[in-house]
């Protein structure tokens, strides 16, 4: 589903991502973990698109396509979903009508008719219910006054009504209350099926609790410099990433 | 012929009730001293009605012409239909001494004691005063609540033609009312409106008062809002500028009664060509009054908003809570916005405030729309429908929001030839 080879990145000439090899098949939960500054961030905005991310080296393939020529929006009819680190607030713009907005331009790309008012209230109340999220949720502006709890909710909802088939989740577990991080875990698992990936980037074990992932990363200072299964995280939570032996070690890169 | 010639001719051919007749003719004297209001005065500094002058008016005779208002029964509550300055058609469902044309109902106390006395002595005001044919007369009884809006629609659909649209509305002790005016006429007729709309609200009255300037794209719109406020009473405006060449409103409000209450709460759109400005001057007379502005202007293409928010508090006005919020939204290099918000106090003990901001789209929130699949072009639109937003709390308390909208996003969606496809 997903295939980065020798990935290097620039954000304003400043190389952040330097070869990273990363394959993800579908039906796959990954998880992405590392110390801040590790580029986990880079990694998720570079898929999703965000301009300024520059692809200065190797490939990027989803779905047997080079993704770099596709703008944001392409990319998320597609099927690529990105839960933001720190969602953005917009006054004015009520959830329902961005969700419904959102919704509707992805089945509108797919050839699907559009959703009425009334036909996405009932889609969206079903999400809903099913994150047990209240439904005052639909009628506020976009995140505009949410708390840090919430907005994560709120990101979760959106994947839950847009059903992604690649979900990156950015740090969307950080700072999160243990009922919130229930609502995430809910989200991601419902979301899971043979033809759905997940990436799950984090920087603790915590909610690797609630979603078991098939492999685990460690990204470090641009590569990825570990892989493995479940017990790599928790092996760093035991020990710390001091443990993977990353320090000023920018002239020999630690090959695992 | 002079430059005010039109003027006088205009008046020679209005057939006035008689005890107007001396107020028409010392208003026009007024006007013809002072001439037309200069780029040279503080108050017109950003806005030039040069263009005015340069062309030749004619007042109106007939309501003929295509009709420009649409179809009255999508109005959802009580509307008089004015054309070209005279009265259109009405579906009006109230008694006739609630809403009425000011011809109709010139002989009524009411008329006889507000008309001209509410309006400042502008130029422009002195000219309406001077040249109105017709106009709108509401008056609600005190005590009485009427919940369905009254709309009044001043449409013009002729060339040239110089129109004044007039409207009083009275709300006795304790009453209660919604007015919409709603200005519109033909795309691509020059015309000019010169409105005035006086309104008083006597102690413990609420209204409630939208304003929709939607005038045709070669069209000059002038009017003056002039409001004076009784004890405890409320004054809730919402202004919302959408179409015309040149749009000029002016708000002036005399917070005369202690304890009052106004919300103005303001839209402009600047695309293309056009100007916008919106001149507000509230006066807070008595204490422990009460005073919020929102304005929410949003300028392209080569268009230009003007806000010019000015809150005078009296000596004689203590304990007064004044606050206004103005911010621009400036979507082209060519386009500009001045903004304005000034504080005048000659009083101890107020608590006053202003913030203005001026900015773009904020790219963050376009990519986190895009993100989700949204394209640019709606992304824009989703963001600056909420900008506006904004500044459009009070058509969730009319109930005015399914009325408004499409009109609004159709303005906003329109792209003029200044602009580039984003």
């Amino acid at each position: 589903m997903l295939e980065i080879k020798d990935l290097h990145v620039s954000v304003d000439d400043k190389a952040i991502l330097k070869g990273i090899d990363l394959t993800v098949k579908p039906g796959e939960i990954h998880a992405i973990m590392g110390p801040n500054g590790s580029g986990k961030s880079t990694l998720a905005q570079v898929l999703a698109g965000r301009e300024g991310y520059r692809v200065t080296q190797g490939s990027l393939r989803y779905l047997d396509s080079d993704l770099p020529p596709f703008s944001p929006e392409a990319r998320a009819r597609a099927g690529i979903f990105l839960a933001f680190q720190y969602p953005i607030e917009i006054p004015g713009v009520a959830n329902a009508q961005f969700l419904r907005s959102a919704l509707n331009s992805q089945r509108g790309y797919r050839g699907e008719p559009e959703l009425d008012a009334f036909d996405f209230l009932e889609f969206v109340k079903g999400r809903l219910a099913m994150l047990e999220i209240d439904d005052s949720f639909l009628y506020r502006s976009l995140n505009e006054g949410f708390s840090g709890g919430e907005k994560k909710r709120n990101e979760i909802l959106q994947m839950a009504v847009l059903e992604p088939r690649l979900a990156i989740l950015d740090e969307t577990d950080s700072g999160l209350d243990i009922d919130a991080l229930k609502v995430v875990a809910r989200g991601v698992n419902a979301l899971r099926a043979p033809d759905r990936a997940i990436i799950l980037v984090t920087h603790y074990q915590r909610l690797l609790e609630y979603i078991v992932p098939d492999r685990v990363h460690v990204l470090a200072e641009g590569r990825i410099v570990r892989s493995g299964d479940r017990d790599l995280a928790l092996e760093l939570e035991a020990k710390g990433y001091g443990w993977l032996n990353l320090r000023n070690n920018c002239e020999e890169p630690f090959i695992p | 012929m002079t430059a005010n010639t039109p003027f006088i001719e205009a008046l020679r051919r209005i057939e006035v009730p008689g005890w107007l007749a001396s107020e028409r003719g010392a208003a026009l004297d007024r006007f013809l001293a002072t001439g037309m209001p200069s780029a040279r005065l503080e108050d017109w500094k950003h806005t030039s009605l040069a263009a005015l002058e340069r062309r030749v008016w004619h007042s109106s005779t007939s309501v003929a012409g295509e009709a420009v208002c649409p179809d009255i029964a999508s109005y959802p509550g009580h509307a008089l239909v004015f054309q070209n300055g005279q009265l259109h058609c009405h579906g009006i469902y109230l008694a006739n001494q609630i809403a009425g044309t000011l011809l109709d109902l010139a002989n009524t106390q009411a008329v006889h004691q507000y008309l001209g006395q509410v309006a400042d002595d502008t130029a422009l005001a002195n000219l309406n005063l001077a040249l109105w044919q017709d106009g709108a007369h509401v008056y609600v009884p005190a005590g009485d609540h009427i919940t369905l809006p009254i709309f009044t629609l001043f449409g013009a659909a002729e060339a040239e033609a110089m129109l004044y649209p007039r409207t009083l509305a009275v709300l006795e002790h304790g009453a209660e009312a919604i007015l919409v005016e709603h200005f519109l006429g033909q795309t691509g007729q020059p015309y000019w409106q010169n409105a005035v709309t006086e309104i008083v609200l006597e102690d413990g009255a609420h209204l409630t008062h939208l304003k929709v300037i939607e005038e045709g794209a070669a069209a000059t719109h002038t009017s003056l809002t002039a409001v004076r406020l009784g004890r405890d009473s409320e004054y809730r405006a919402l202004h919302i500028g959408l179409d015309g060449a040149l749009a000029r409103h002016e708000i002036r409000v005399h917070m005369a009664g202690p304890g009052a209450t106004t919300r103005i709460d303001a839209f402009d759109l600047a695309d293309g060509h056009r100007h916008a400005d919106l001149h507000l001057r509230i006066n807070h007379r008595a204490p422990s009054g009460t005073s919020r502005v929102t304005y929410r202007g949003l300028a392209k293409g080569r268009g230009r908003a003007v806000f010019d928010g000015h809150v005078v508090v009296d000596r004689a006005a203590p304990k007064i809570d004044a606050r206004q919020s103005c911010r621009g939204l400036l979507l082209s290099p060519q386009a500009e916005i001045d903004a304005m918000p000034r504080l005048e106090i000659y009083a101890d003990d107020v608590k006053c405030g202003h913030g203005a901001s001026i900015g773009n789209l904020d790219r963050e929130a376009l990519f986190y729309l895009q993100s989700r699949g949204i394209d640019l072009a709606l992304a824009r639109q989703l963001l600056m429908q909420g900008f506006a937003n904004e500044a459009l709390g009070l058509l969730d308390h009319t109930h005015l929001r399914n009325w408004l909208m499409p009109r609004l996003i159709a303005a906003m969606a329109r792209r003029t030839l200044m602009e580039p496809t984003p």
